[in-house]
């Protein structure tokens, strides 16, 4: 039978600029700063080392030196495990994947403590020069590819048809960066931190038309380690834990576009994978009290949210600009800062969302906690949510 | 068959070539012929782009080789301006998403868009001849060229 799983300690460092430049007399290497996550994740689970059986890294990028990522730490760390010790990769999506597969293990009966953790250094690779390796994930390599086409620049065409086809205006998309800085700034594993005006958003330079350079991710590296352990061993704890009630995942079998028009906003696979974690938590959209959503650029919050049930197809723009998705508004939406403002290591970005559920979901997530939050809801993707894995996480305190 | 399509003389040679396999040079072939081309299925009569060797929606390997419907509607488009290295010389630049006689969707560049640029209007593809071959683009089909 499958069992419960909950999440019992989380632990990241501040995204930012923590790489070294490859000519600097002192580098910082990337499984110095994992460890330390590690050591305050599982000591956050009051649990210790010997109980952890099985560990799934997110892939680091091609930038760090040490391959063979994850056995190297498991040595480092040393930590013998029967279950499984792996690196998982699926572009954006890859630090929801290394959870969901040490969920996996958990709620497989495989073991009863895993770690879903990972590391990602990209920052002191030139941006130009990481997009021409970037540009060849998102797209064919030969047919368009040759176009030149960049990562947003598949959420930038979301944001002009979302103009046109209902009447959203840049402001109102662009409030989204305004929302996420202002989250941000209540919490401090965020990369940006300092107040934004909508003027400061729209008066940016244009990186991707109509997206300017605080509506698209900023360049992040960060750490960080999420512990699950079987809900009965949770549970003996004795301390407040999180408890996944939900899962889904869809991919379209689609890379970027369909060749067959389709309705690209509509964001289908977000829905569908929505709809298979309600449907396994027995809840509806409405009970959600607050998600962190994977969204790389302002109009992504905006689609994905709707396409969850969160805010009303065509209408989420307009929702985000009156506040119905700030903290204290009806549906908080992003309340880490998003990938715009707490930061977007991209392989392990989802694992910082999960890191906010845990905070959220114990309720001490300290000035911008969500009021007796007890449903959080929590989105992954890849391409242009080509595929989207999704959980629903609740609160045990 | 269609009338060979618009060439656009470009300048120097492609920054990211394309390559071809023994089955994809026919496409890139028939492009320095002034023809978009991609196969369809005999079974179920779908089309697919790029082309393939076997119908990616019913698995049929009985496909034929088309000419690709060549005009159609702008679905969306952007401009890129902070590009990939080996792009950089040529940014900022437009890419689109294209509808082909509502049935087939490509992405590719967005070329010789003077006037303003409004969604769901008229496109056409054109062929960009660079001096190491062609590469497939779209622009704005206008008056003149409708």
């Amino acid at each position: 039978m499958k069992r419960t799983a909950a999440i019992v300690g989380a632990a990241a460092i501040p995204c930012g600029k923590l790489m070294a430049k490859p000519d600097a007399p002192l580098q910082v290497l990337e499984h110095e700063l994992l460890a330390g996550c590690v050591l305050d994740a599982v000591k956050d689970a009051g649990l210790d080392k010997s109980s952890i059986d099985a560990m799934v890294f997110a892939h680091p990028r091609v930038y760090t030196r040490q391959l063979y990522f994850a056995t190297f730490v498991a040595n480092y760390l040393r930590i013998p495990a029967n279950g499984v010790v792996m690196e998982v990769l699926g572009d954006g999506m890859t630090g929801g994947l290394a959870f969901d597969q040490a969920l996996d293990q958990v709620t497989s009966g495989r073991v009863d403590v895993a770690l879903a953790l990972g590391v990602n250094f990209e920052t002191a690779a030139d941006t130009r020069a990481h997009l021409n390796n970037s540009m060849r994930a998102v797209g064919d390599v030969d047919f368009q590819a040759s176009c030149g086409f960049t990562p947003i620049s598949w959420y930038a065409m979301d944001a002009m048809r979302y103009m046109h086809e209902f009447g959203a205006s840049r402001g109102e998309i662009a409030s989204v960066a305004v929302k996420n800085r202002r989250h941000a700034s209540l919490n401090p594993l965020a990369q940006f931190r300092e107040p934004i005006t909508l003027d400061e958003v729209l008066a940016q330079r244009i990186i991707v038309e109509p997206l300017g350079l605080l509506e698209v991710p900023p360049r992040s590296d960060g750490a960080a380690c999420i512990v699950i352990a079987n809900e009965e061993l949770a549970r003996n704890l004795g301390r407040p834990y999180v408890r996944i009630r939900g899962r889904g995942f869809h991919h379209e079998g689609v890379h970027q576009i369909s060749d067959i028009p389709t309705d690209m906003m509509a964001f289908v696979p977000a829905a569908r994978a929505a709809r298979m974690a309600y449907e396994e938590a027995n809840i509806t959209a409405a009970d959600i009290d607050f998600a962190e959503l994977y969204a790389p650029c302002t109009i992504v919050e905006i689609c994905v949210a709707e396409a969850c049930g969160l805010l009303e197809r065509g209408k989420g723009a307009r929702a985000s600009a009156q506040g119905q998705t700030s903290l204290g508004g009806r549906i908080p939406l992003s309340t880490s800062g998003g990938l715009l403002s707490r930061g977007h290591p991209p392989h392990v970005t989802p694992l910082y969302g999960f890191v906010e559920l845990a905070d959220q979901l114990r309720h001490r997530a300290g000035n911008r906690q969500v009021k007796d939050a007890e449903l959080g809801l929590i989105t992954c993707e890849l391409g242009n949510y080509n595929a989207a894995l999704i959980h629903i996480l609740e609160a045990v305190v | 068959m269609s009338s060979l399509l618009p060439i656009i003389k470009m300048p120097g040679r492609r920054a990211y070539p394309p390559r071809q396999s023994r089955f994809t040079h026919n496409f890139w072939d028939q492009l320095e012929h002034g023809r978009f081309t991609t196969t369809q299925c005999e079974n179920c009569k779908g089309l697919t782009f790029p082309p393939k060797a076997f119908c990616p929606h019913c698995w049929s390997r009985s496909i034929r080789w088309v000419d690709a419907p060549s005009k159609g509607k702008l679905y969306s488009y952007t401009t890129i301006h902070i590009a990939p290295e080996i792009f950089s010389i040529e940014a900022p630049y437009k890419v689109c998403i294209a509808d082909l006689d509502g049935k087939l969707r490509i992405a590719t560049r967005l070329v010789e868009t003077d006037a303003e640029l409004t969604l769901d209007s008229p496109i056409e593809i054109v062929i960009l001849r660079y001096e190491d071959g062609s590469l497939f683009a779209v622009r704005p089909q206008t008056s003149r060229t409708a």
